[in-house]
Order: C-alpha cells, then structure tokens, then sequence
C-alpha cells in the first residue's frame, strides 16, 4: 500500500480541542429568536383507557402558547410497525405514554403547564411479561392487532437439526435471559423545530439517521396537509447515539406539531429522567439454545428460539432478530441451524436499535453455550472454538460469503496473553467469546449508500459534504483522513461537513458499523475524481503525462523528479481565474455489492464481516459474591486500522458498555414503571470502575474496505459478557445465565451449589428467605 | 427551579433570624449537593434560600493539643477531610469513608455537616463519626446545645434539629490508646455511589491483655437510621478479637439489623453482607492496629 501520511495515524478527533474546551454546541446550547419551550405530559398508568383530559386550565396560564392532546393532531403513526401515534388518543399502553403537550414562553411555564391539565383514567389489567402476554387470556395491548405476537415472521431452519441432533456426540441445552440496559448518552435528546412563512420546516434534533427522519418529518407535514412542502434536518453536535438516534421519537413529532399551531419555534429538551423514561431501550430477549457437536468436536447443529418483549410499540428493537441471525447462523461452522424468535406486545417500555444490535443477546447465549458444550466433551473450551473457526473463503449456511477472516489469529492472540503461566489462585478465572459482526455495511433497506460531495477552494483546501453522521465516534476525522490521503492535502486542509440535509448528500444512516466502510468508500470515490482533475491540469501545466504525478505535501509531483511540481492552491487559482475556467468538485454515491436478506433470511447481509475474540481474566469474592477484573484484552480482525487512535476508542467503550451489560447495567421496570431513571441507580459504570483494556488489532487488508478497512463501531460490546459469564465458571464454578450477573445472582448461585436453598432468617417475620 | 432569594448572613444570629422570618419558605445552604438536585427536581422550592458561608468557619479539622478533641467544623469539605493528614494518620475510618462519596467534583463543595443534616440512611459520613464517639454541637433561636450523633437522626431524612436550628461543628473525643478503626462502603461501582452497605467498626485493645477494650459496630443502610450494633458490640468487649470471634459480633450485627428490600438490594443479601463486612473491618481494625505499634 506504499507510505501512508494519514491512513494508519493516530490523529486526534478533529473536533476534540472544541469539545473539551465547551466551544461545540450541542442542542442545549441551541437559541432560536421567539423561542418556545415544549414539555410533554405522560401516562400515569401502564395500561388505561383515557376517559377524559380536561386542559381548559393549562390553556388559561399566562404564557402558554398551545396545548395538544391525542384528539387534537391528525393521523400520525411513527416506527417499523407503524403503531405509535406521536400523542396517544383512547388508550396508553406504557407509562412513557405521551398524553398532552404544550408551549409556552418558557420551560416553568411549561412544566406548571402540564401539572394543570386533568386527565382521568379507567385503569386496565396490565401485561409485563413477554411469555405471559403469548397466552391466550392476556390483556390485548393492541385490541386491533387481535394477538400480543407480531406478525414478523423471524424463523429460519437451514439443513436438518432433528437429524443433526441425534447423530450429535454432545449436546447441551439451556435457556438465557438478558435485561433491558439503555444507551446512556451524555448528551440527553432534544429538538428544535420550526416552520417558515410558507411553511417549509426546519428542525435540529439529535439524529444518526438526517435522512430518513427527513421521510418521517415530511409524513408529519402531509398529515397536516403541507404536501410539497420542504424539510430541512440540521444536526447538532451530537453527544452520543449507539443506536439510539436510528428512529425518530414522539418527541420529535411533538415538536413539530407545536410549531405548527404556535407559529413559533419550538424546543424540546430531555432532561435525565425523561431520557430514562422516553427513550428506547435495548432488546431484552428469553433465549432457549440447544448445540451439539460430533466425535471430532465439529459443530453439528445450533437451535434457538427467543421469546423478546417488544413493549407497548414497535421500533427496531423488534427487528434485532435480523441481526441475531448472523452469529446464530455464522459465528463458527455450523451446517444445521434454527432459529426462530417472537416478538410479544407488553405494556413495559420499547426497545430500539442499541450498539450490536441484537448480537450481544445471542452472542451471550450462543458463547456461553461453547462453554458448556466443551465441558460436556471434555474439550479445552479455546480448542472447540479453534475447531470450529470460520475461515476466508467460506460461505456460511445463510449465504455470509466470509472474504477476510481473522477469527484464528484473534483467539490464539487473546489466549496467548491470558497465559501468564503462574498458577490459578483461588477466585480466578479466565473465560473468552468471539463474535462476528457486519463490518462491510449492512443492506437492510434496499439503499446501503452513502453520498458525498467535495468541493476544492481558491485555496487549495478542500470542503467535503459527507451523508455521514458524526454523533462523537469519530466519522469525521476517518473521512478527512482519507481524503487527505488520497489528494496529497494536509489534515488540516479538510473540511468535513455532515450536519445539513440541505447541503449533504443521502445516506441510510450511522448504524451498522457502517460509516467508516461505506462513508469512507463514499469520499474515497469523490476524491479520486477530484485527484484525476488536479493531475489532468498538472499534467498540461508541466507537460508531462498524468501516470508520472504523484501527490504530497499540498503538491503534486513528479515522480521520478520530486523537486518538479505544483501547489494545489497555485493550480485552484490557476483553474478559477482563467478564461473559459473550471471549478473543482467531485462526487460519489457508493452502494456496496451486498444483500439484502431475502427468502429464507439468505443473502450477504455485508460486504465483509469484523471478526474478533475477548479473553478476560476475572477474581470472585465467594463471600460477596462481586466479580472483579483483572486482565481484559480484546482482540479485532479490523482490515486495517485507518486511524488506531479513534478504533481503540471505540474498542475501549464498546468493552465498558458491554462490561455495563455484564455485571452492573439494568432498567428495573416494576409493572411498567421505570425504578432507576437517574445515574444514581442505573449503573453504568464510571472513569473510576474503568478496567486496563489491551487491544490487539489485527489488519486483514479486506479487499473492498477503504485501504482495507473493515466496521469497527459496534463489536467492542458484543461477546464481552458471555467472556465474563464463562470466567466466572472457570473461577467458581458456577453459571449466570441472567443478565446482568449481580454479587446477589452470583452468591445465590454458589449457596445453591454448596446445597443451601435459604439465605438466613428474617428476625422480622422469623421466616427462611429463598435466595 | 422554581426562583428564589439569596440570602447571605455575616453571624450565626442573623442567620437564625432570617430563618426565623421567613418560617417554611427559607432552606439554609452550606455546598448545596443535596438541596440544589432537590430544588432542580422540584421537590422542594424553598423561596429564600439563607447561605451559611460566612456564617460557619471553614476551618481544616483541628486536634486541640490539651483535650485531644477533633473540630470539625460543619462547613469543612469532604475533600478537606480527604486530604487531611491528621485523619488519615490518626482517624482512618473516616477516611475510608470521606474518599469515596460522590465524585472529586462533589466532594470539593459538598460539607460534612450536610451529609449529617440530610440524614439519608446512606450516609457514608456518619457511620465513622458514630464509631468515633462524635458529638455535635447546634446553634438555634433558643441558644447552644449539644448531643452524641448516634442520637441526632430520628428517621429516613430526618434529624433533631428544630425550625432554624443549625449544625455548627461535629466533635470527636479523644481515642483510647490501641485503637484500629475501619469502614467499608459496600457498593455497585467506585464512584457517584451509595452504598448499598455501609459498615464501620473501631476497636480498642487492652494494653496487656490485648483483650477488646471498646468496640463500635456501626452500620448505614441497615436500618431506617445508622445505628450501633450495641449486640455485636457487647459480645466483642472483653474477648481476644480473633477471625471466629468476629465471625460470630457479624453474625449478631446482621441479626440486630433491619435491613429491607430496595431496588438497590435486597434484604437477605445486605444481611449476609453485614455478617462478612463486619468481620472483614474488624480484621482491618486489627492490622492497623498493628501497623500504628510497630510504626511506634
């Protein structure tokens, strides 16, 4: 690949300085002239008929520009499954339920506001269990939908697994639960939307999707009669997505709608507790897996059935199963697999895409159950892995055509370091998990393309309008880095915009692990347009042809005569102040070759899939039952690390989270009622909880990524906690298989093992506790 | 919030009697760490918030070289106490217990006489100066008064102070000789935590006989006030202080606690905990008993 000046540097987030010294501006630091101020009101209840609002009182208060219930907006249904009307009308189905909304001058007012308006409720039985909600006398949370189930048919069954079973030599089976947790953005949500005066919108809201929440928030408009109208998504400086920008929210809608009655720019801005509340959580999932492998210890079969709770509404949490088929299907060789999942309506709160999306729920099951499979045929747990290893070339029964793969190389890596050769004190354990993951795009709509445009200035810079989205994960320097590169310009040189959907190109979105491989494809294609034109009028100026340039420094050169060339500034002037001139732009819309799932779920989801291997080294207390770490190292198959510095990054706080998932992270819902909505007692984990991560990184130069590079964004927290779920075995003997896995869950289990069923007396009621 | 006044007294007195004027409506402020987030989350919205900033000496925590009583001022920061290096030397447990609430964030404007005001039973603050014996001295409408800490909380957020009384410093005897002390915030994470537990145990050996010559157990979070577990403690003095010995004053502690099912823990679980937690601080108490007479 010759010497690279940028690709493979560790450069510093472009915007790092700004962000560090509180100069970016993120939506709470966001002003419109005339301002107002939108709260919402939501339900009281989980389940409840709305028998009467009375918001005659809050419209009266000084200052309270409008006030909107369900029956007062036109017909709107936002999500997948379009069952979620941004103001709920009739009936709540969850307390994030939004019962009114009003403006006023200022957010006191607002808020007195919401207090004033009296709603009356008919409360009705509740469902808060997925498996309970399937039975046929369940409370109906859609009455229309006639059953909990939705109707999304995720059920998959390649090749014979009956059969496979009964020729199996070993077989486990079990079932795994895991919780919701949420994404804990720093910066809490927000939105500013406002009409001009032939109603034309514009609205700044935290989004990793400009531009398809455009296609949702021109529905609002037509709902409201404004067909042809125009919308204009302006992204702030974003504080945080993980997935949990990828649908549009009610509150956005709200938003919306009030402007439009208001006539006035309208904001409304989350604080902690409503971003608890009222936004989505990752999917919890009930999982049933079965494994088996033959004499030699190759994987046979895997069978896997999920029951998820999707809440009271739809978004894409419930299509996580589409991405759950990628480890159960191809996370090692397997010839026979099944899968099928369920998603069930309860009146709990909704799940939304969240980092791994889905992976790390089957991930921890399908990892754990390596483990045990390994135990039951007496094999070293690393050794069945090794065995059963995908490898560059494969296709995978759902049709992943495997072109790079480091999976190998990441588990003897991680091995290798996890060996210190002393021996195992008592508490230890060491445990490992590996994972797959869309490294080269993902085709889940019928576009995985991303557009970007580059323009070259008068001096010799250049600006750059990417579909990307930046939202903190560094999408913006990958994209400078890689223009730089290719046109020979400094970093500093690169202007990359991606906050405009009146300026920036169509993309589907900052998900999937996408960005760096789709994006960066993107503005590769642009800036090789744009480096053809700049050697085409080198090449005239020092006649010489264009196969004997090169471009460096701000220059392009001359080859075999380096002290021959031309600034790119003298020749953008050169190019815009001559007669008959030409400006300089270059533009690019890459789709990659990939697949959408089709019949049977087949088809090469990805372009290239991100391989890579957890080893954590663990301690247990077996008085407490508290699970430190000591060593943790994470491994990555990454093609080629464009920037090392941002990829640790990701890596370190994919690891985080996923330690979050393991050990300490959980949205306590009691019948629908969120417990923890405050950092006090959601417990993600702190800079002080923070654990020393190596990680590794290996370059398998995948063909089709942007130098080699493949996505990286997600799979820091997808195998973490099965790592730390099959260490806690090696170290005590015992298996959580219920996220997230407490010093209580821990204690309970090793009293159970020593034969204690009773965990003291109460001295209160004097009776035996169940532990 | 809701808006208020600010209101700054120069004396104790004038303090007392702005308090005095506006009855229900005024809060005092000393760091502001509980009564802000309250105020931002509307439950409270006191309209004349009274600050007690030059009304309290913020003073570092004094030994007076004749008594041997430690001051601690009510105004003094966590992070003063933190960096003390008398209470590190000389006063560990609360230490242990000062370094570890909240964030350095906090603990630089929060105060010692906050964190016992408030009167949360996760106080990590108090649990040490209950086992040090602390009294406190109150300043109000109807003069001084004091009394031992152990008797200054009557409930979950409450406390003996009356309307306008304010907590002017926290006084710590002096200690016997031979004396390891210890405490233990049993928590989910390292930092911006409350404890789920919070254990502090302090023993005092016999010069000759090295037998148990006073012995706090103290715990939070046990009960709907920290409280001593006078039991525990009982059982403790006079014996040689080995691991059964402690084992059993646990054993004791979590009977004579009342620990109850939260979101944060449940109660079987924070009871097991009490029995290892106070045997592992009684261990602690031991080496540093240690430590001190061979520094010696």
């Amino acid at each position: 690949m010759g010497d690279l000046n940028y690709v493979g540097k560790s450069i510093p987030k472009l915007d790092a300085v700004d962000k560090a010294t509180g100069r970016v501006q993120y939506i709470q630091d966001l002003k419109r002239p005339g301002m107002l101020y939108g709260k919402i009101l939501y339900s009281r209840y989980p389940h409840a008929k709305i028998a009467h609002i009375d918001a005659s009182r809050a419209k009266q208060l000084p200052g309270v520009r409008v006030v909107l219930t369900g029956d007062d907006i036109p017909a709107i249904r936002m999500g997948v499954y379009k069952d979620n009307p941004p103001l709920k009308a009739g009936k709540v189905r969850s307390y994030r339920d939004e019962v009114a909304a009003v403006a006023a001058t200022d957010p006191d007012t607002a808020r007195k506001a919401l207090e004033l308006i009296q709603v009356t409720y008919e409360a009705l039985p509740g469902v808060f269990d997925p498996e309970t909600a399937m039975q046929p006398e369940a409370p109906l949370v859609h009455e229309n939908h006639k059953t909990n189930i939705l109707k999304m048919p995720w059920k998959l069954h390649y090749g014979d697994v009956a059969a496979a079973r009964r020729e199996a030599a070993w077989v486990v089976e079990d079932r795994f639960t895991t919780t919701w947790v949420t994404h804990c953005c720093m910066g809490t949500s927000g939105a500013i939307a406002e009409f001009d005066h032939a109603n034309n919108l514009t609205i700044h809201t935290n989004t990793q999707i400009p531009s398809l929440a455009q296609k949702d928030f021109l529905g609002v408009l037509k709902a409201l009669g404004l067909e042809e109208k125009r919308v204009r998504v302006v992204k702030p400086c974003i504080g945080g997505g993980f997935g949990s920008k990828l649908d549009t929210y009610a509150y956005e809608h709200i938003a919306i709608l009030l402007a439009y009655y208001a006539r006035k720019p309208v904001k409304i801005q989350f604080d902690r507790r409503e971003e608890f509340i009222a936004t989505s959580t990752r999917q919890p999932a009930i999982i049933q897996i079965a494994q088996g492998c033959d004499r030699d210890h190759r994987l046979l079969f895997r069978d896997v059935s999920m029951v998820l709770d999707n809440g009271a509404y739809t978004s894409w949490g419930a299509t996580t199963p589409s991405v759950m088929m990628m480890p159960i299907t191809t996370l090692y060789k397997v010839p026979n697999v099944r899968y099928e999942a369920k998603c069930v309506y309860t009146n709990n709160t909704y799940s939304q895409a969240m980092r791994g999306y889905g992976n790390p729920q089957a991930t921890f099951a399908i990892e754990s159950s390596m483990d045990m499979l390994a135990e039951a045929a007496g094999i070293d747990p690393v050794e069945l892995r090794r065995i059963n290893a995908n490898d560059s070339g494969d296709v995978s029964t759902q049709g992943f055509r495997i072109t790079t793969c480091g999976l190998k190389e990441c588990l003897d890596t991680v091995t290798a370091k996890l060996a210190t050769g002393a021996e195992k004190m008592p508490g230890e354990g060491i445990g490992i998990a590996s994972l797959i993951h869309v490294g080269g795009g993902a085709r889940v709509y019928k576009s995985d393309g991303c557009g970007t445009i580059i323009k070259m200035d008068d001096y010799g810079k250049a600006n750059v309008f990417t579909g990307a989205s930046d939202m903190g994960q560094g999408a913006d320097t990958i994209i400078a880095q890689i223009v730089a590169e290719e046109l020979g310009l400094r970093i500093e040189d690169i202007h990359v915009i991606h906050s405009d959907t009146d300026v920036c190109p169509w993309d589907v979105g900052a998900h999937a692990s996408r960005t760096t491989f789709v994006a960066g494809n993107s503005a590769l294609g642009a800036a090789r347009q744009i480096k053809t034109r700049l050697f085409e009028m080198a090449a005239d100026q020092l006649e010489v042809p264009v196969q004997a340039l090169a471009a460096r420094d701000r220059h392009i050169f001359i080859k075999d005569n380096p002290d021959k060339g031309l600034e790119i500034g003298k020749l953008m002037r050169k190019a815009h102040f001559s007669h008959g001139g030409q400006m300089l732009t270059g533009e690019c819309f890459y789709d990659p070759e990939n697949e959408n799932l089709g019949r049977d779920f087949r088809g090469n989801l990805s372009m290239t899939y991100t391989f890579g291997t957890h080893g954590v080294r663990v301690k247990v207390d077996e008085e407490t039952g508290k699970v430190d770490i000591l060593q943790y190292i994470a491994a990555h198959d990454v093609g080629k690390a464009i920037n090392p510095l941002l990829l640790e990054g990701q890596v370190y706080g994919g690891v985080l989270m996923g330690i979050g998932y393991a050990l300490t992270e959980q949205v306590i819902l009691e019948k629908g009622e969120m417990m923890n909505p405050n950092f006090r007692d959601y417990k993600i984990l702190t800079a002080k909880d923070a654990i020393a991560i190596e990680a590794p990184v290996l370059e398998t130069a995948d063909k089709d990524g942007p130098y080699g590079a493949k996505g990286i964004g997600e799979p820091g927290c997808v195998p973490t906690a099965p790592a730390i779920a099959n260490a806690v075995y090696d170290a005590i003997g015992v298996r959580i298989k219920d996220l997230p896995i407490t010093p209580e869950k821990v204690l309970a289990a090793i009293k159970k093992k020593k034969g204690i069923t009773t965990c003291g007396i109460d001295p209160l009621t004097e009776k035996a506790e169940i532990c | 919030m809701n808006k208020f006044e600010y209101l700054v007294p120069q004396t104790l007195d004038e303090a007392v009697s702005m308090y005095d004027a506006h009855g229900d409506q005024a809060a005092y402020i000393a760091g502001g760490t509980d009564i802000v987030v309250k105020m931002k989350e509307y439950k409270i919205s006191p309209g004349y918030i009274i600050s007690l900033k030059h009304v309290l000496p913020r003073s570092e925590p004094q030994r007076d070289r004749e008594t041997g009583e430690l001051t601690l001022a009510a105004s003094v920061t966590h992070r003063m106490i933190e960096n003390s290096a008398l209470i590190k030397n000389e006063y560990p447990i609360l230490h242990d217990a000062i370094g570890n609430i909240g964030s350095v964030q906090i603990r630089n404007v929060a105060t010692i006489g906050g964190n016992l005001v408030n009167a949360v039973p996760s106080a990590d603050g108090v649990i040490p100066l209950i086992a040090l014996d602390a009294g406190v001295n109150i300043y109000g409408a109807k003069g001084k008064r004091s009394l031992a800490l152990v008797h200054f909380f009557t409930g979950p957020g409450q406390n003996v102070l009356e309307k306008g009384e304010i907590l002017v410093d926290i006084v710590i005897p002096p200690q016997l000789p031979h004396t390891g002390s210890a405490y233990h915030k049993f928590g989910r994470r390292k930092a911006m935590e409350l404890p789920m537990l919070g254990v502090g145990v302090l023993l005092s050996l016999e010069e000759r006989t090295r037998r148990c010559a006073r012995a706090r157990v103290c715990l939070g979070v046990a009960a709907p006030t920290p409280f001593r577990a006078l039991g525990a403690e009982r059982f403790l003095v006079g014996k040689k202080i080995d691991d059964a010995v402690l084992q059993e004053a646990g054993t004791i502690a979590a009977e004579e606690s009342q620990v109850r099912d939260s979101i944060r823990g449940v109660a079987w679980y924070r009871r097991e905990m009490v029995a290892v937690l106070v045997r592992r601080m009684g261990q602690k108490c031991l080496e540093r008993i240690k430590t001190t007479s061979e520094k010696a």
